[in-house]
């Protein structure tokens, strides 16, 4: 037990940092934590809707990670993962009218037919190709959903607008719940892509990452294990999808469309590729600092995240975790002699 | 030939099921119509060429997938509607760039200078960021107060728009001219070749322990002359410099346009290997997150420097000719009148979108590969695309040679944006849906093969030029009544999907090679 703690000394501050951010943010802005609870209007409900994007953004990144960090396939068409999981959910609850469990269940079955149309092409293409063929994917399908004949479903260049989260969730009336509830779903799917990465099936597909061909020489069938990948991913992200129609009044087509991939390879370059924790520390940050800049400085925000990336990769080379892990010695070296110096 | 069959058949039949939609393409409008889409075809298919061939040089040879080629392009073709419609920033815009450039010109001797001072270790890391400090430091002091006539985005009447409706209807707005009045002149331009010698003496310190040999030559000296005795000529004759070129005939001026943009191109694209990507070729996935950087933050550069509206850039008067005579009716008619359209097989034809475009690319398709095949340059990228290492071990300094081919993908980039620009317009998006457009081109056509790259270019101009024509006229499909338009949206996704079933068939694209 108490080792247990020691070695997760920072996950576990981390989280119950993260539970206890909602009353801190409201304590220090002089709400009650009963008026919290309440979800009285003030900063400690904004708080929880910006860490609520954050969940849903790391849950998306993590799916990416899983695919292309771990088991090293490159897909440019990731955001259709996404897109699949938000429009479906919308279409069901407001079109056709589900409940939410049905509504999951679809959004679960449209995810495992999509990762096996991506499958189907895993055989034939592989690297830079298969980018190219998923990022074709995921246009044809950014396309269909901007296409102004699907318009009474997914909205066309609007969006999809006025879907209705169950009362129980509404992020309006029951943020609270839903910030718990977002927590408790990524810290699970954290939890399982861990053990994922651990089990022999994920060892196989680091393996594939790192060379292909000697994993076919060791008789293990790579396309078995990819498309395992993908799947877990596509499920993942879509589920992330489903979230984000639950809590964002308007789908944009946005998140289907290329940019939207492109985010989630921009988190996890920030974190680090292929280090799981990467992805959550990445979400963090580039959600931070968008909404940081977007506030203080406005319209030029996307001049200094650009040159925020540049500088990043020039001087953190391996993303934060990444460098962290590659360079904790000097790090702790370095903490070590600055605390001689003071003390 | 046998084997020649065997070997291609899937290639063939892919091939020859394109030409037999093409034909049944052809089958189904009119001649003139036909006409017209075929050289539109030509000349987007030339523009995504020039992207495209690029691109696939920089990939197959470095190995960098450049996702900022799109926003190039498009820095390309503001740069060149800057010399061809307000030639008085470009002059004086000469001097400051001479002598900022002029530090970096003496390169290669800082690391003899550094060798003769003699510091300690701390000394030894504090002073590049010192020296790196203290130029930014004088940089930002003299380029704000540095007077340059520019535009005025915020102004609607001194605004890109304004100015680029003016030059069309051929009257020239009267622009304010800058005179240097918070920083007194000299003071200005030696702060300048100072701050830039400081600043590249403290970059040249980061690798000066990896530096072993240096040659002192009269080259370097030379090159720092030449660049100062510019930026005097320039300073000294800026106002008959600029009257000679507001003087110029349109036709000049959009030849020097179209140098200039290609040239900074090419100089902008060396600069950024040399600079940004060269730490980065260990760390190949970092590259796009770079280039991606990179990318934001040009587009956010244009639209600070060029204001957000789209504007259109006029034609040069030789393709610009209205009035009676015109359209030209043949092509000695066209010579003497210089119109604007041309009647070719009965069809109206726009001479500089539809035919001057298409002759330029098959011009530097013929070119790049004359370069390509018959240069010793052209061999040593080719025998780099193949195997990197070998060409490395054969001693041959395979460094230079990078930044050269990135420095001309980004040429040629910057070449499309300034020739797509009158035909176009220039916004801030027009380098992204462009730039799909040749990665879809080159995905077709083979990645690092370059006829494959014109050939994916030609298709999916082709592709795309067709479908909007019969979105027009409509698809009568056989046997029914029912007359089907392809829609706006399917444009795209028409190109997609070819390309989509194509890789399924040949993972390697058209033409390029198996691995």
């Amino acid at each position: 037990m108490k080792k247990f703690l020691s070695s997760n000394r920072a996950s576990l501050i981390t989280l119950l940092a993260l539970i206890l951010l909602p009353f801190i943010v409201g304590l220090m802005d002089g709400e009650s934590p009963m008026a919290v609870l309440a979800n009285e209007s003030g900063n400690a409900k904004f708080a929880q809707g910006l860490a609520i994007e954050i969940f849903i953004l790391a849950l998306y990144a993590l799916s990416f990670d899983l695919i292309f960090g771990i088991t090293g396939m490159l897909s440019f068409g990731h955001s259709m993962f996404f897109g699949v999981g938000a429009y479906l959910t919308g279409i069901s609850l407001k079109t056709l009218g589900l409940s939410l469990p049905a509504t999951l269940g679809l959004v679960f079955i449209a995810a495992i037919v999509q990762a096996i149309l991506f499958g189907l092409v895993l055989p034939r293409v592989k690297g830079i190709t298969f980018a190219l063929v998923t990022l074709g994917m995921g246009s044809v399908f950014h396309i269909v959903v901007m296409s102004s004949e699907l318009g009474p479903y997914t909205g066309a260049d609007v969006g999809l607008q006025g879907v209705i989260a169950p009362a129980f969730i509404s992020p309006a009336n029951e943020r609270i719940r839903f910030y718990f509830i977002a927590l408790t779903i990524l810290i699970l799917v954290y939890l399982l892509y861990k053990r994922f990465v651990d089990s022999p099936t994920g060892r196989v597909c680091i393996a594939i990452r790192e060379n292909e061909g000697r994993a076919r020489m060791l008789g293990y069938n790579t396309f078995y294990f990819k498309l395992a990948a993908l799947t877990l991913s596509s499920l993942t992200a879509a589920l992330a999808g489903f979230m984000h129609t639950l809590y964002q009044p308007i789908v944009s087509p946005n998140v289907a469309s290329m940019g939207f991939t492109v985010t989630a390879l921009l988190i996890i370059l920030i974190g680090g590729v292929g280090t799981l924790n990467g992805a959550l520390v990445g979400a963090v940050v580039y959600r931070l600092l968008d909404f940081g800049l977007r506030r203080y400085i406005g319209e030029s925000a996307s001049f200094i995240s650009g040159a925020v990336y540049v500088l990043f990769v020039l001087f953190i080379p391996f993303g934060i975790v990444g460098t962290w892990r590659a360079k904790s010695f000097q790090i702790n070296q370095g903490w070590q002699r600055l605390r001689k110096l003071f003390g | 030939m046998n084997t020649f069959l065997r070997k291609n058949t899937v290639l063939l039949i892919t091939l020859a099921v394109i030409t037999a939609l093409f034909i049944a393409a052809a089958q189904g409008m009119e001649k003139k119509d036909f006409v017209i889409t075929l050289l539109r075809g030509l000349a987007v298919g030339s523009i995504t060429f020039l992207v495209a061939s690029g691109f696939s040089l920089i990939f197959g040879l470095l190995d960098v997938l450049n996702l900022a080629h799109g926003t190039l392009f498009m820095i390309g073709a503001y740069i060149g509607w800057t010399v061809f419609v307000r030639p008085d920033t470009f002059v004086d815009l000469l001097t400051p760039l001479a002598l900022i450039l002029s530090g970096f010109a003496l390169a290669d001797v800082y690391p003899f200078l550094a060798t003769r001072i003699r510091l300690g270790l701390s000394m030894k890391r504090i002073l590049p960021w010192a020296l790196i400090l203290v130029s930014v430091l004088i940089f930002s002091f003299i380029l704000p107060r540095y007077p340059i006539s520019i535009w005025d985005v915020e102004n609607y009447g001194q605004s890109p728009v304004t100015y680029s409706f003016m030059a069309d209807s051929g009257t020239r707005l009267p622009a304010p001219v800058a005179v240097f009045t918070e920083i007194a002149a000299p003071l200005a331009l030696i702060g300048l070749v100072l701050a830039s010698m400081i600043g590249a003496f403290g970059l040249s310190l980061f690798n000066s322990e990896t530096q072993q040999q240096f040659k002192l030559t009269w080259k370097n000296f030379a090159a720092f002359a030449i660049l100062l005795i510019v930026a005097l000529l320039t300073f000294i004759f800026n106002e008959s410099l600029t009257a000679v070129l507001t003087g110029l005939s349109s036709n000049w001026l959009f030849l020097i346009a179209v140098v200039v943009a290609t040239l900074s191109g090419a100089g902008l694209g060396a600069l950024i290997e040399s600079t940004l990507i060269r730490p980065l070729y260990i760390r190949p996935i970092y590259q796009l997150m770079l280039t991606l950087g990179m990318s934001a933050i040009g587009i956010e550069i244009v639209r600070s420097v060029w204001g957000r509206p789209e504007f259109v850039m006029p034609k040069p008067a030789f393709f610009n000719g209205t009035g009676g005579v015109c359209p030209a009716t043949n092509f000695a008619d066209w010579w003497a009148n210089n119109c604007s359209t041309i009647l070719l097989l009965d069809g109206r034809v726009r001479v500089y979108n539809e035919i001057f475009i298409p002759i330029i690319g098959v011009i530097v398709l013929i070119s790049i590969w004359m370069l390509l095949q018959r240069t010793r340059l052209g061999m040593v990228i080719r025998a780099g695309v193949q195997d990197r290492e070998m060409v490395e071990a054969l001693g041959i300094n395979v460094r230079r040679v990078f930044t050269m081919v990135f420095g001309l993908g980004v040429g040629l980039a910057a070449l499309g944006g300034i020739l797509a620009a009158p035909s176009m317009g220039l916004s801030n998006a027009m380098g992204e849906s462009l730039f799909l457009n040749a990665l879809i081109a080159l995905a077709i056509g083979g990645l690092t093969n370059y006829p494959g790259a014109a050939l994916g270019s030609v298709l999916v101009g082709l592709i795309q030029q067709f479908i909007i024509k019969y979105g027009q006229i409509g698809i009568a499909i056989p046997f029914t009544d029912i007359i089907f338009k392809p829609t706006p949206p399917l444009v795209p996704a028409s190109t997609v999907l070819l390309m989509v079933i194509i890789l399924l068939i040949l993972p390697n694209g058209l033409l390029g090679k198996k691995e």
